[in-house]
């Protein structure tokens, strides 16, 4: 003893360095790990190392641990030298006791609390989009307002003529203020396709094309005002899924801008979910957790149309396009 | 050895702060301010249509399509008059005050976060200055040299550190100043003026602050945010600056004082355990036996799944606790609630139209004191699940039904039994109330100083069918429905949590007390084995 603290004052022994290496690796694995698997996965929760592969990595160490200090005499030596002095009482016997009694406590510890009876929330799994039981018709059906047809395109061009534009009612308290201030209803509406179209319409050049993408300016137009005024209040201004309303539920309302929500299934998927509502869901997606509303008890199928659209276009993605072997595939 | 360590701990610590630092910057902007030029503006012009006109208007009115089922309402911009800013009191805000709130957005109202950092589909720094640039345009005083608002920025001294002295002196000047008066002595909003305030935008009704809810803080909820308010002042409403009436260091402490009223922690716990009592239960919520019980954190949403549709709830968070002895099961539920209302007019009812146009308006309910009732409402299944499936947590469905307490503070007013049994089996159905010799639910509400502490009691056990059973060791789903009568809530509009549980906690059984001692035991004697062995040997 009175050698080695002449030595180097600072330097540990085997023992205590084996001991702060475990401490460092278990810190590793329970506080590093997640940090840092938080910041890579970019996720707003850490990742914890499941229990199991704690366990085994601790065990890796430990069994290294030993390897390295059984290899050589020596070390072995140092490493079991102050433990042999404290069963000797060499650190005084007051230390001996403490550590003799704490040792037996904190295991008694830990089996108590793995064996104790605890209370945690009890976990169901949920299928988030139940491809099994979902009617299979819906898989094909198309948004009506996205390609409108060329009556529709054609009616909407004489509307647009007599400056007679029809809107939703919805829509109507606004366009009623600003309708004066445009030589046409519509120049209000300042996106680049609609007042391209209205240029158009002046010189009397008139295509059907850019008819088609102003009619879809004026049925987003709707769509927005129906999904601000009914959709918003959960899932958001920019459908975050983070609407006024959204802390409020333990299931949270689904934020559009992730990848694999909206952009992974197809429109009449989207239709189906709008409109049957939580309450239509089959149990494997837990329907009593959902809040979402039945929409077809309270707005019309073409309403609904818009709002998708509008979906679609706030959280800046596109739904996917049905398969087309799945048609040939259903009727077999 | 352990150099290296410490290295690598100061690598680590040097990570963190630097992610730390990362996540707090985001309503600042991070990049160079965008040049105000007219193609900014028109650029600014086309984002207001797509993301902001539908709440506040293609005219900047604050009255778009949505503005009529907000309160507070969408900002009228065509009146150049801004709440949250870094402006003197009355003055126009800085571009950085508007890219603030639009980044940040207004927790509590239907102003969200625009943040393309926090939203992916929100707006970039870019977007944020390009829609400034076009609100600005609705508001003449913007062009005023006279008015710039850079000239009107106040000062803001270095912080004064939050200490307890300095905490007591903000309580003293609390009381001076009359904050009370508006936000109460508690600081819950619910002083003796606060009913009959309004606005300066439309002289809508508005309600003070109520301080305690940390997390609801429109300009922000640290010692600095609100320190600044009082420097300020909040434009258009009874919240004046006092930077005449206060000294630097009282607003520094007052402000500290605020913060220390603040609820910051909440448990959202979806499980509720229930602590075993050998003795009687309390039936006061202010019983000491209350101390011992654990809590959870209820958030509530406005009822928006079903006719009528409501998003002004004004209870959205109850605090519930639960004890349980050999024969009865007690729950104590807390909520902030301004003002005490124990009178229901049942001829002033919203009538639910038969088409649907929409979410109700609050200006077509009667939202003053004394039309409708304070109450509050435990839902259970009417069974305890055997599997994974529940009732839907919106009043069950038929087939599987739910069960449950409402609470009514007339009836408690009037010394009448308070609590209802009642059963559902859908939204859209009146609630059931079971006959006389079913009800067994006892209960008691008291009001003090703007908070509800509600306490319900039953038997674990009934012979009706209709009742949910109390088994311990279960998970038991339980909901919440709340109604504030002063905010017009009565019915279906009022705010409802999604499924919680509750369980009776189990006792330990014997053998985990076994097991850890012979544990105990055999390591202790293992201890003596070698000690005597290294004795010998050495």
């Amino acid at each position: 003893m009175e050698n080695r603290s002449k030595t180097d004052g600072f330097k540990l022994g085997r023992f205590w360095s084996t001991l702060i290496t475990l401490c460092i690796i278990y810190l590793i694995i329970k506080w590093v790990i997640p940090f840092v698997s938080r910041w890579l996965t970019g996720l707003p929760f850490p990742l914890p190392v499941p229990g199991t592969l704690a366990l085994f990595y601790i065990m890796l160490t430990i069994i290294a641990l030993y390897v390295y200090i059984s290899f050589s005499e020596e070390r072995l030596e140092e490493f079991l030298t102050p433990i042999r002095r404290l069963l000797l009482g060499m650190y005084g016997s007051r230390t001996r006791t403490v550590v003799l009694a704490i040792i037996p406590l904190l295991f008694g510890w830990q089996i108590y609390s793995a064996t104790v009876p605890k209370v945690s929330s009890p976990t169901s799994l949920r299928i988030q989009h139940p491809s099994s039981n979902f009617p299979k018709d819906m898989e094909a059906l198309k948004n009506p307002l996205i390609n409108p047809g060329d009556a529709e395109v054609d009616k909407f061009i004489e509307e647009v003529k007599g400056n007679n534009v029809q809107f939703i009612p919805e829509a109507m308290g606004e366009v009623e203020k600003v309708k004066g201030k445009y030589e046409n209803i519509l120049g209000f509406i300042p996106t680049e396709s609609m007042q391209a179209f209205l240029k158009d319409m002046k010189t009397g050049n008139v295509s059907r094309d850019k008819a088609r993408q102003a009619l879809r300016e004026k049925y987003l137009f709707e769509g927005k005002i129906l999904y601000a005024m009914n959709c918003r209040p959960c899932h958001g201004d920019s459908t975050g899924g983070d609407g006024p309303m959204a802390d409020g539920f333990r299931l949270r309302p689904i934020n559009f801008t992730e990848n694999g929500t909206i952009e992974t299934i197809v429109e009449g998927y989207t239709f189906w979910r709008v409109s049957t509502g939580g309450r239509g869901l089959p149990q494997e997606a837990t329907p009593w957790d959902s809040a979402m509303p039945v929409w077809k008890a309270d707005i019309p199928e073409e309403y609904r149309w818009r709002i998708i659209m509008a979906e679609y276009e706030l959280a800046q993605k596109t739904p996917r396009q049905p398969e087309k072997l799945a048609e040939g595939e259903g009727k077999k | 050895m352990i150099k290296r360590f410490s290295v690598s701990l100061f690598f680590l610590f040097t990570l963190s702060c630097l992610l730390l630092t990362h996540v707090h910057a985001a309503d600042v902007p991070a990049g160079k301010k965008l040049a105000k030029t007219p193609e900014a503006i028109e650029k600014g012009r086309v984002i207001y249509y797509k993301r902001c006109s539908f709440c506040h208007g293609l005219q900047g009115d604050g009255d778009g399509p949505v503005a009529y089922q907000l309160i507070p309402r969408p900002r009228d911009f065509t009146k150049g008059l801004y709440k949250f800013r870094s402006t003197g009191s009355g003055e126009l805000p800085t571009d950085e005050d508007l890219f603030r709130v639009i980044s940040r957005g207004l927790p509590g109202t239907a102003m969200q976060t625009f943040d393309s950092d926090k939203i992916k589909s929100g707006l970039t720094e870019e977007e944020r200055w390009q829609v400034i640039y076009f609100i600005k345009t609705f508001s003449k005083d913007f062009d005023d040299p006279e008015f710039n608002p850079y000239k009107a920025v106040v000062n803001v001294s270095s912080e004064i550190k939050s200490s307890q002295a300095g905490i007591e002196k903000g309580k003293k000047i609390f009381q001076e100043m009359k904050c009370w008066e508006c936000h109460g002595d508690g600081g819950r909003g619910n002083g003796p003026n606060s009913p009959r305030l309004k606005d300066k935008f439309r002289g809508d009704p508005i309600l003070p602050f109520d301080l305690t809810k940390g997390w609801r803080y429109k300009g922000g909820n640290t010692t600095r945010d609100i320190y600044l308010r009082f420097n300020t002042g909040i434009n258009g409403t009874p919240m004046p600056s006092f930077t005449d009436s206060l000294k630097d260091e009282e607003r520094w402490d007052l402000a500290n004082y605020v913060v220390s009223l603040q609820k910051r922690e909440v448990n959202n716990n979806p499980v509720l355990s229930a602590k075993f009592v050998s003795g009687e239960l309390p039936t006061d919520p202010d019983n000491t036996l209350w101390g011992s019980a654990t809590s959870i954190d209820v958030l509530l949403a406005g009822q928006v799944i079903a006719r009528p549709r409501w998003e002004n709830p004004s209870v959205d968070l109850v605090t519930v606790k639960a004890l349980y002895n050999a024969k009865e099961i007690v729950f104590l539920m807390e909520w902030g609630d301004r003002f005490k209302d124990t009178v229901h007019n049942p001829e002033k009812e919203y009538k639910v139209s038969d088409v649907y146009k929409g979410y109700v308006s609050w200006e077509d309910i009667p939202r003053d004191i004394g039309n409708f009732r304070d109450s509050i409402a435990l839902q259970f299944p009417t069974a305890i699940p055997a599997g994974t499936k529940k009732p839907h947590f919106f009043r069950g469905e038929s087939g599987n039904t739910v069960n449950l307490w409402v609470w009514k503070s007339d009836l408690e007013e009037s010394g009448q039994p308070p609590v209802e049994e009642v059963n559902a089996s859908s939204p859209g159905q009146p609630l059931k109330i079971q006959p006389p010799e079913g009800q067994q639910v006892k209960g008691k509400g008291v009001w003090k100083d703007g908070v509800w502490k509600v306490v319900i009691k039953r038997p674990l056990l009934t012979e009706d069918k209709n009742d949910i059973q109390f088994e311990k060791g279960k998970f038991i789903p339980l909901a919440l429905n709340v109604w504030d009568g002063s905010n017009g809530e009565h019915n279906l509009l009022m705010s409802l949590s999604s499924w919680h549980y509750v369980i009776l906690e189990t006792t330990v059984p014997m053998s985990v007390y076994l097991y850890t001692f012979l544990g105990i035991a055999g390591l202790g004697l293992g201890e003596f084995w070698l000690v005597r062995r290294v004795r010998r040997s050495g």
